[in-house]
């Protein structure tokens, strides 16, 4: 009986919904969703950011927060991302922009700048749920035993490798050379598709250091497989992390850190009843004990949600820092 | 070594619950189904599948994707052999001796089953060695860093050598055509955009499923339409297992090269980025310099065995780094760990300490599905060849349908068949001048994998050469591709010097 009652009031929401679309987007009724919701993930199934993605979906769908509705994700990994993120900014006004979301950090957003024309502006950010950071890490048979050795050989003139992902840990890395002072000739990156990638040739001896964030390395620190040796941030990490130094512990350096934020964000042309909605839908992963055990602490990231006029604030700033940074 | 035997043997007693049984079955059928669709490979199976495991207890959920993903392997041969289209990059070699098998020589249900019984062999070999020395397989494939895996590919891009056909020209051209295609897109150290052409689709390159679709099997479907009119030769009478019995001396040809395929497709399989497809181009590679009873790309046995039994070696050498370091050797691999990450295991090197029941239950699964599908792949054998009698005029809609789901589904976009369809008529002008289209297709998979380790070892060692020679693993295979490349030069020397008889 209760299901149908609910299903009246959807089916009556569903009907109103495009009336009220055509009319003004500024009408106050509160949004609820009234059909399948897209959600779009720019890269492929598994990886850090679907993994993100289904995290949050499996909550909102256990704390029935969207209505009863199922999520479709959506794996698009056309040109870099590229196709997905312009699919989602170019959905139009009405029902459609109020069902469709799209995972979106740090590492989708600089690549967007650099490559295409597509902007932040096209979009309406819905929230930035949390800031994962870096490490360097070292192989159980590398020649070096900790980060004091490497910085020695560094002065010393000596050439060192460091393998990583790409994205977030390009630019880390720009930063740590830009700070050691050293040429991108002797401590040389090496891009691999993923970290998983970059950790065979460590632990193979092809390379000498690897950066990564702490999810993709976590069970290689536990079975002695990988040691962390530099934490790319402005304090220590915990746990098993806790034994690698900031940069600023070792020497006459600043901190280097790179904040990678995890976020989310739907087309330019959704209401602002719906970004309310979603907003706060994504508070309440956010303050749900599953979220800190199930994703924040196994993978250790550092919680930090942002409703979407602060997300909208903070990815602006990120988005013209960085926009400054390529001279564009 | 007996404390392995034993693990497997608890392996088994976890697997033999009705539950997982019927997981193994449900998996091994899926797998069949999904492999045999062009274009949706095991990457988008085991995707499709993962979420609707969340509710299961993981070792169920592992072993049934387990099967899928091994059953896939059979399943990719499958429209390779009977229409000409390969559904997934290891299929394209099994397309050169298993499709005229089945079309010229009339033996079509013969060369299903030459294919199912080398994928058999193949995976068995794959997974004893899986058994016995997983963690010792795992840490030789990290032997294989950016210098080690250059050289290997540039001994298997000379493998290529002997698909020009008559035309070494033509060949050679279209080999440097592939390679220039599959460097567009986003370069894949630096993230700089490469003949994007100011199109974002263009940004993430050609598509290899939908270009391979196009170039092999929509070409065929162009060229049909000026046949369609011509009766089917092919009448395919009884439709019995009996009457796709190979014979013994069959047997016997397809034994020594699946062998050999099995061991070595085991090893190329662990080999980081490497996967089924290189493992299946090299099986058939390496078959090349033995002795088959037709010569290869006739139709000969020999061909189909050893690059089936590759792959299927591959895909269960593929799990070594998996399961005794987390790291996945390939696109499917890598969902793979995403599932065992949601169902709350952490792959890596604890796995087999921390999760004993778990590792061997899907190294046991592994055994029970290679069984069941080869059962559920030779029962529905008969079925299967009956396709080769539907008559021309129906065949290019069904192909051509075919073709358009399949490159749709690699990415989800109208993209995909676009360049479907402009590959097909690109394939179909090229073929009808003259030129051999799979040299294009080979360099086109070998390309960007070549690119990738050669620059990695350029920033390790500088830019500097020495460091292929420096390697002792790396020099071996510099060796055998200095020894392959001078060989032709070297017996001309030796004939014409009386020291060594002319072929």
């Amino acid at each position: 009986m209760k299901k149908n009652v609910l299903l009246a009031i959807v089916l009556l929401v569903a009907l109103v919904m495009p009336v009220m679309a055509q009319g003004s987007s500024e009408s106050s009724g509160a949004f609820a969703p009234s059909k399948d919701i897209e959600w779009f993930v720019t890269s492929s199934p598994g990886g850090g950011s679907d993994i993100y993605t289904r995290s949050i979906e499996k909550i909102m769908t256990q704390y029935n927060l969207v209505n009863g509705k199922t999520f479709l994700v959506m794996n698009k990994t056309d040109g870099g991302g590229e196709v997905g993120r312009l699919q989602v900014s170019r959905v139009g006004a009405g029902n459609n922009a109020n069902h469709t979301l799209l995972t979106f950090n740090s590492g989708d957003h600089d690549p967007m700048l650099r490559n295409t024309a597509n902007r932040i502006a096209n979009f309406t950010p819905i929230a930035v749920m949390a800031v994962d950071k870096q490490l360097l890490f070292i192989g159980e048979h590398s020649k070096y035993k900790d980060w004091a050795e490497i910085l020695t050989a560094i002065n010393a003139g000596k050439n060192i490798v460091i393998a990583g992902s790409k994205g977030d840990d390009i630019l880390t890395y720009g930063l740590l050379i830009e700070e050691l002072g050293v040429s991108e000739n002797q401590v040389s990156f090496i891009t691999n598709d993923a970290t998983s990638d970059a950790i065979t040739s460590v632990l193979g001896g092809h390379v000498d250091l690897v950066l990564g964030k702490p999810a993709a390395a976590d069970q290689y620190v536990e079975a002695g497989k990988l040691i962390p040796v530099l934490a790319l941030s402005t304090s220590r990490f915990t746990g098993n992390l806790a034994g690698a130094p900031t940069l600023s512990e070792t020497g006459p350096y600043k901190d280097v850190e790179n904040a990678i934020w995890r976020g989310v964000v739907a087309p330019g042309a959704m209401s602002d009843a719906a970004a309310e909605f979603w907003s706060n839908a994504f508070k309440a992963v956010a303050e749900s004990p599953e979220w800190k055990r199930d994703y924040i602490d196994k993978y250790k990231l550092v919680p930090e949600f942002k409703d979407w006029k602060e997300a909208k604030a903070y990815m602006e700033e990120f988005e013209r820092t960085t926009l400054q940074a390529i001279g564009k | 070594m007996m404390n392995n035997v034993s693990m497997l043997f608890s392996g088994f007693a976890v697997l033999f619950t009705f539950q997982n049984i019927l997981a193994t079955i449900f998996g091994a059928v899926l797998g069949l189904l999904v492999g045999a669709m062009p274009g949706i490979g095991s990457l988008a199976g085991v995707a499709l599948l993962l979420p609707l495991t969340f509710k299961f207890n993981p070792t169920t959920a592992i072993i049934m994707l387990g099967a899928l993903y091994y059953a896939n392997m059979y399943g990719g041969a499958f429209s390779s052999i009977l229409i000409g289209i390969p559904g997934d990059g290891p299929a394209v070699m099994t397309m050169l001796d298993g499709f005229p098998m089945a079309t010229k020589k009339n033996r079509p249900g013969q060369a299903l089953l030459t294919s199912n019984l080398s994928s058999f062999i193949g995976g068995i070999i794959g997974m004893i060695i899986l058994t016995f020395m997983g963690p010792l397989l795992a840490e030789f494939g990290l032997k294989f860093g950016p210098a080690e895996m250059t050289a290997l590919l540039l001994v298997a891009m000379t493998s290529i050598g002997w698909l020009v056909g008559e035309n070494p020209t033509k060949g050679i051209l279209l080999t440097a055509f592939g390679i220039l295609l599959a460097s567009m897109g986003m370069d894949t150290l630096s993230g700089m955009p490469r003949y994007d052409f100011g199109s974002i689709y263009l940004l993430g390159g050609v598509p290899f499923v939908p270009f391979v679709i196009g170039v092999v099997g929509f070409s065929q479907v162009i060229r049909l339409m000026g046949e369609r009119h011509e009766e089917t030769k092919l009448v395919v009478e009884k439709l019995s297992i009996k009457n796709s019995m190979i014979t013994l001396h069959d047997l016997k040809r397809l034994l020594p090269p699946a062998i050999r395929s099995g061991v070595m497709g085991t090893f190329v399989g662990v080999l980081p980025g490497a996967g089924a497809t290189t493992a299946a181009f090299m099986g058939y590679a390496v078959q090349k310099s033995f002795k088959s009873e037709e010569p290869l790309g006739t139709g000969a046995i020999e061909g189909i065995a050893a690059c089936e039994a590759a792959n299927n070696a591959a895909a269960a050498g593929a799990f070594a780094p998996l399961l005794a370091l987390g790291i996945p050797g390939s696109g499917t691999g890598a969902v793979l760990l995403g599932g065992l990450m949601m169902w709350g295991l952490n792959p890596g090197p604890l796995l087999f300490t921390s999760s004993p029941e778990f590792a061997w239950g899907l190294i046991a699964s592994l055994f029970l599905a290679n069984l069941i599908t080869l059962m559920i792949s030779w029962g529905v054998i008969p079925f299967l060849v009956k396709i080769l009698s539907v008559p021309t005029r129906l065949m290019i809609p069904i192909i051509t349908v075919v073709c358009i789901v399949g490159s749709y589904s690699t990415s989800n976009s109208m993209y995909g068949v676009l360049i479907m369809f402009i590959s097909g008529v690109l394939g179909f002008i090229l073929s009808e001048t003259g030129y051999n289209t799979a040299p294009a297709v080979l360099s086109f998979v070998l390309a960007p994998l070549l690119e990738s380790n050669m620059r990695k070892a350029f920033i390790i060692s500088r830019g500097s050469l020495s460091i292929f020679v420096e390697k002792p693993i790396s020099l071996v295979f510099i060796i055998i591709l200095v020894i392959t490349i001078l060989f032709p030069l070297i017996r001309l020397a030796l004939v014409k010097f009386g020291v060594m008889k002319k072929k």
